[in-house]
């Protein structure tokens, strides 16, 4: 047989993996699955609570290797195929071990004229990695996503799949980093309307922890 | 500002009284909202005899709602395909995806109003006897989907939602379902493909969700904004609503505009406003005191246009067609003078690049094409023939895919290089030198 057959074009996966999940830490407790039983019930047929469970998994464990993928497609009584097909399709699932905080940087067009690549370069420079790595202490892993929906505040990022940071500027990121790495997360922050501003002095909801305006700095200058 | 004697459909806005954001403070609790007559129409529409579920939907078709979410589909028209009720499950799934880039308008809704968003949603299910409504978040709005889950407690609670919903015979259940990050599933077969728990893959139409939706049995699909609109109808009458802005495309609708303005943000104010008004007076005009170059209308994939087409369009779907462009999600994105509109377009070509699901041939491969082509010409390696290359690409994707992903693909390349030519042309210079030449550095050089 020639070589070239032999050879994938394309590295396969491994099918023994090794377990990334200690045997013993790999079980639901009583708790998540009577958890995992209400969404099945939420649903005409159990397959459909996979999306959440598969959240339910990562949020313990932390990422998706395959042994996660085949506790949750035992716990809902499908195949396994179909568990790997939808972790694998939906970015926000993260299929391998990914640093302590997961910062993503939006830099989707209305990031992207404000300064979104600018903000992703200079997290890229200070912390010595480029967009997809993780920092060596495992502390950081840096992304670049498409749109996260909140292109009025322009630049954006989201740490770790939960609270969004808007109007970012390199003293915000510096800032941020700095909190991360006291364990602070970012506040939850309600956006003014502008439309408020005169009724409402702009706050309009008080049980938010921040306010802040939609204003954004100034726009980037590699679009020129 | 009237441009050339064109007046603003949307009449008097600077006076405009908002009714999907209105000015109170803390609505998004359920005993602000209710204080401010909040669950009064649905409570009206669910005991009085007045309100049989055809009158219901004769009322929203009155009002010429259409829907938010980009394709401008007549909503009331909608909700009549579902066929008669008989024993099978029916379903509604609120559509609250909101993955175009450029709109952000439904975010907001569920920030501030998330009780509109669930009275709206449950006088639809009544309207069309559904008893499961699937609210699709996007994953990336964790934040707000345990927000709006905190408050749909509060209505489990209270009675308003589930069994016997107060004390009438009507029962109605909301799922929140939480999405993880995919541009595709804010199409409405793919999202019903999310919640059926398999890839978002989006299926061949007919048959239309109406016959065969989740599961296979019927379902309507509305947007977030589409469904906020519903109790404004109820209370107010369909007329009152079809009297807002440009009489085609009547209502309030949030504009989100975003890029070089002053004042980036979502604004409410009706349908028919002059983009000119939203830019100029509205957002406070481009930021530094430059020049506009561009306008995209109503998010990514509605074409772009120049500064000199948006004298009196107004947005609405009539008049955006013939200035040759898309109402779309009305999320405006401005682009001032000193863009790079061939940089612009190589993120919005890579952004479909990697949102394409990779069902259909022609938007897998074609997108990905669609980047190589205009990252080849942003970095000053393209050839003149790339543009013809492109336009040839675009008509092979148009048309030729399951779902709409690959027009929405090809309308911003098409229309960015017909309508920006020369900056593609000036990027395509360093090449144009015909190869073969020996091109000796000159004396002054």
């Amino acid at each position: 047989m020639a070589d070239f057959i032999k050879k994938p074009v394309v590295p396969l996966p491994d099918l023994q993996p090794e377990p990334q999940i200690p045997a013993d830490q790999l079980y639901f407790t009583e708790e998540e699955k009577q958890k995992i039983a209400r969404f099945k019930e939420q649903y005409l047929e159990p397959a459909g609570a996979v999306m959440k469970t598969l959240w339910l998994a990562q949020e313990k464990f932390g990422f998706l290797p395959p042994e996660v993928l085949q506790l949750v497609a035992d716990e809902l009584g499908i195949p396994y195929a179909q568990v790997y097909g939808v972790a694998t399709f939906y970015t926000q699932y993260y299929k391998e071990k990914k640093g302590k905080y997961v910062l993503d940087v939006c830099t989707c067009f209305s990031c992207q004229v404000c300064g979104g690549y600018d903000i992703l370069h200079y997290l890229e420079e200070k912390l010595g990695i480029h967009k997809g790595e993780t920092t060596p202490d495992g502390l950081f892993t840096l992304q670049e996503v498409e749109c996260l929906g909140a292109c009025g505040s322009a630049p954006v990022l989201q740490v770790s799949n939960g609270p969004y940071v808007h109007n970012l500027t390199p003293e915000k990121v510096d800032q941020l980093l700095e909190n991360l790495k006291q364990g602070k997360l970012p506040p939850f922050v309600s956006l003014t309307l502008p439309q408020d501003e005169a009724e409402l002095g702009g706050n309009r909801r008080s049980d938010a922890e921040a306010v802040e305006s939609y204003r954004t700095p100034p726009v980037a200058h590699h679009t020129r | 500002m009237a441009v050339n004697g064109v007046q603003s459909k949307a009449g008097d806005w600077r006076n405009y009284k908002r009714v999907l954001l209105p000015p109170i403070r803390d609505l998004h609790r359920l005993e602000v909202y209710e204080a401010h007559g909040g669950y009064q129409t649905l409570r009206e529409v669910l005991t009085s005899d007045r309100w049989d579920p055809k009158a219901v939907i004769e009322e929203v078709k009155k009002s010429k709602l259409r829907g938010r979410g980009g394709a401008g589909f007549p909503t009331g028209l909608k909700w009549s395909f579902m066929p008669p009720v008989d024993d099978r499950p029916r379903f509604l799934c609120c559509n609250g995806d909101e993955s175009e880039p450029g709109t952000f308008k439904d975010r907001q809704l569920m920030e501030f109003n998330p009780h509109q968003i669930f009275e709206g949603i449950l006088i639809a299910c009544y309207a069309m006897s559904v008893r499961t409504c699937y609210l699709y978040v996007r994953g990336e709005f964790a934040r707000w989907i345990e927000h709006m889950e905190h408050e749909l407690e509060k209505l489990y609670a209270r009675g308003y939602v589930g069994q016997n919903i107060m004390g009438t015979d009507f029962s109605a259940d909301i799922v929140i379902h939480k999405g993880a990050g995919a541009y595709i599933c804010g199409e409405e077969s793919s999202l019903m493909e999310s919640i059926e728990g398999k890839r978002a893959y989006p299926r061949i139409k007919p048959p239309f969700p109406a016959q065969r939706g989740l599961w296979g049995y019927p379902t309507t699909i509305n947007n977030v904004e589409t469904l906020a609109n519903v109790p404004l109808i109820l209370r107010n009458g369909g007329e009152w609503f079809a009297s807002i802005g440009a009489p085609n495309h009547p209502g309030p609708v949030l504009y989100g505009i975003s890029g070089h303005v002053n004042r980036p943000g979502v604004y409410e104010y009706p349908t028919g406003m002059l983009i000119t008004d939203l830019i100029y007076e509205v957002a406070g005009g481009i930021r530094g005191g430059k020049k506009l170059k561009a306008v995209i209308p109503g998010g990514s994939s509605t074409p772009p246009l120049r500064a000199d087409m948006i004298d009196g369009v107004t947005m609405d779907a009539e008049s955006l067609r013939e200035a040759g462009s898309m109402m779309g999600t009305a999320g405006l994105l401005v682009l001032d003078e000193d863009t790079d509109m061939v940089s612009w377009l190589r993120r919005v070509t890579h952004f479909y690049a990697h949102e394409s699901c990779g069902q259909c041939t022609p938007c897998r491969e074609g997108t990905g094409w669609l980047e190589n082509i205009v990252t080849r010409i942003d970095e000053g390696e393209g050839r003149l023939r790339d543009l013809d290359l492109l336009l040839d690409l675009c008509d092979q994707m148009e048309g030729r895919t399951v779902c709409a992903l690959a027009d929405a693909a090809a309308w911003p390349v098409r229309y960015t290089i017909l309508r920006f030519r020369e900056e593609f042309e000036a990027k395509c210079k360093p090449s144009l030198i015909p190869t073969g030449i020996d091109v000796a550095p000159t004396a002054t050089e």
